[in-house]
């Protein structure tokens, strides 16, 4: 047992979250789609 | 290593890994630098009123239905047998043979129709197949070289079984079967290279005269996403086939020890199908997007023009086919005995598959009256209008993928206790596993609606990468947590028979789904033999209404269909025998 179920669960939540926007981000940017950029029509 | 060895793995490495170097060096001579023929319409021979395109068509699905399948079941077949050797259990090496065996009643039938393919072909194409055997030269020569090396090895493959069964002879038998896929693959990849070559065209100037080698007309920029496509596709297809075949099987024995080993291999050939079938998306969006790369005009007319509506019935046979594939894995939840305690999640389950099928298969543009129009206050619903553009499409599809890997886990944990410390605490990785990277799918999908065109197409890739890695992480997860897991007793068997229907449903609605997407896929040429190079200019050079493509595709499919009755009936007929005779041990 590694603890608390639900500690864990808070846990993983935010590692996978972590790897979730990693993957995102270098995805979108090998597109050559910078995420976090200002997309309205200026 | 002996010398000649040495020379053998060099040929083999060059012919691999530099293949120009091979196939191209004594091209040269070969050059024909006038263009493509331009028949006129009475160069097309006019048979007896027979149509020249519906027959070709008839044939050339119907050879491509057969091969896919006996290409496909030698490849799980000899991952079966590797299976055998590595777990000890004869179940799989019988389970194995026997798919084998389904192979050798198809295996005439395809090489038959392969025949009529090509007289249909050389008798109403003359022109074309002139054109085409000068473009590839020697390679159709090596195709039907390879073509009976492919007999030879299958049929020592299948025949040598006993002989070959145990030690070391099992490993010779497999590499037998090594050679057999090998071959097969290969034929596929060389007629992939003729399809794909009459979509985009290479190894020629714009009139059509031969300018290149035959590897440069070979590696087309269509050819290996064709080559994708299709192989995961056959998979998925000779599973799907094979599991109609256990269906047919498992409703036929009494002997409940029989029923219980073809429950086994329908869930075994359901579960090839469906893991061939969870990449095939994404090999088809690479397919398209090299087709927009090649002609955007090819691809409007794919996605946008005449043939779009088909992707909405494509979406149905998809939506069929996962929901016939979970419904199939939920009655299997009560093989086991505790089953029952993940039965109740499966109401959450359907309702994304269901929810997901719904948003497939809502269209962009509806095809509406004057009348309509003003009741809906435009060309596009309010609310449902949205879920038509591919943001929606897209999640959906990465949803119902994600869910049916989860039917497949709950079905998988059922009859496994962890034993591990931390079982508990894995499970709640695992959930948050699901829980964050269905956020992060539907996420992308949202993006979709908030961004220019290019991201909303960009983000499509995160949706796909985050489907793998759930399916991937859990597998990998589970690996670990169920390590010397108690198994809980799995009673094969144990199966509603309106169950097996849903196995039925799949192979049907596969077929169905090739000859449709198929039709696409050939169409795009429009009004041309090979794309931009050789008109066409027989009386049919124009594509059909929906309504005859339609019915042309489900005469073909009902064709089949019956193909595979009687070669499930065959099979059935090697193991009867007469009552009053002498029981012999069953020789096949």
């Amino acid at each position: 047992m590694l603890g608390n179920k639900w500690v864990v669960f808070a846990v993983a939540i935010i590692v996978w979250l972590g790897v979730f926007y990693f993957i995102d981000k270098s995805i979108m940017e090998t597109q050559g789609l910078p995420v976090r950029t200002n997309l309205m029509p200026k | 290593m002996k010398i000649s060895h040495l020379i053998a793995l060099l040929t083999v490495a060059i012919a691999l890994f530099a293949p120009d170097l091979v196939l191209a060096a004594t091209d040269e001579a070969a050059r024909v630098l006038e263009g493509a023929p331009k028949p006129s319409r009475l160069d097309y021979p006019v048979i007896a009123g027979i149509s020249a395109r519906k027959l070709a068509w008839s044939m050339a699905q119907m050879h491509l239905f057969l091969a896919a399948f006996v290409l496909a079941v030698p490849l799980f077949a000899i991952a079966t047998e590797f299976m055998s050797v590595v777990t000890g259990d004869d179940r799989f090496d019988d389970m194995a043979r026997e798919f084998m065996k389904i192979t050798m009643a198809a295996y005439s039938l395809t090489a038959l129709v392969g025949g009529g393919l090509l007289l249909s072909l050389l008798v109403f194409y003359p022109h074309l197949m002139g054109y085409m055997i000068k473009v590839f030269r020697g390679q159709m020569l090596i195709y039907a070289l390879l073509f009976g090396l492919e007999s030879i090895t299958l049929y020592i493959y299948f025949y040598s079984w006993d002989a070959l069964r145990r030690g070391n002879r099992k490993w010779y038998h497999m590499s037998i079967g090594l050679v057999l896929n090998t071959v097969g693959l290969t034929l596929m990849f060389i007629a992939n290279a003729w399809t794909s070559f009459m979509m985009s065209p290479a190894g020629i100037d714009p009139s059509g005269a031969i300018t290149g080698t035959v590897w440069e007309a070979t590696r087309n920029p269509l050819w290996n996403p064709l080559n994708l496509h299709r192989f995961l596709a056959n998979i998925a297809y000779g599973g799907a086939i094979v599991g109609g075949y256990a269906a047919y099987m498992f409703l036929a024995e009494k002997d409940p020890v029989k029923k219980a080993h073809y429950d086994w291999m329908g869930y075994t050939s359901n579960f090839i199908a469906i893991l061939g079938f969870l990449p095939l998306p994404f090999a088809g969006y690479w397919l398209m997007a090299e087709i927009y790369a090649y002609s955007q005009q090819m691809g409007i007319t794919a996605m946008g023009g005449i043939l779009a509506w088909l992707f909405i019935i494509q979406a149905v046979l998809i939506g069929t086919i996962m929901l016939a594939a979970n419904y199939y894995l939920w009655s299997g939840l009560m093989r086991t005995d505790r089953g029952a305690e993940y039965a109740k999640y499966v109401k959450y389950i359907a309702v994304v598959i269901v929810g997901g099928f719904l948003v497939w298969v809502t269209p962009h543009t509806l095809i509406l009256t004057a009348n309509e129009i003003q009741n809906l206050g435009g060309t596009h619903h309010k609310i449902l209008g949205p879920l038509g553009i591919m943001p929606a499409k897209n999640t959906a599809v990465n949803l119902m993928l994600v869910f049916t890997f989860m039917s497949f886990q709950l079905f998988y944990r059922s009859s496994r206790i962890p034993v591990v410390s931390w079982a508990k605490s894995g499970n709640m990785i695992v959930v948050a596993l699901y829980v964050v990277g269905i956020t992060n799918i539907v996420g992308a999908g949202l993006y979709g609606y908030i961004t220019p065109t290019v991201y909303k197409v960009g983000a499509s890739v995160p949706q796909v990468v985050s489907t793998l890695t759930i399916i991937i992480g859990s597998v990998i997860l589970d690996v670990f947590m169920l390590r010397g897991a108690k198994s809980e007793k799995v009673h094969w068997g144990r199966m509603t028979e309106r169950s097996q229907y849903a196995l039925f449903v799949l192979p049907v609605a596969f077929t169905w789904l090739m000859g449709l997407m198929g039709y696409i896929r050939s169409s795009l040429r429009t009004n041309w033999h090979i794309y931009t190079v050789m008109k066409d200019n027989s009386p049919e050079n124009y594509i059909p209404s929906l309504r005859d493509a339609g019915n042309t595709i489900t005469a073909i499919t009902l064709g089949f269909m019956a193909i595979m009755v009687f070669v499930f009936w065959l099979s059935r007929l090697g193991k009867t025998i007469q009552k009053g005779t002498t029981a012999q041990e069953d020789a096949t």
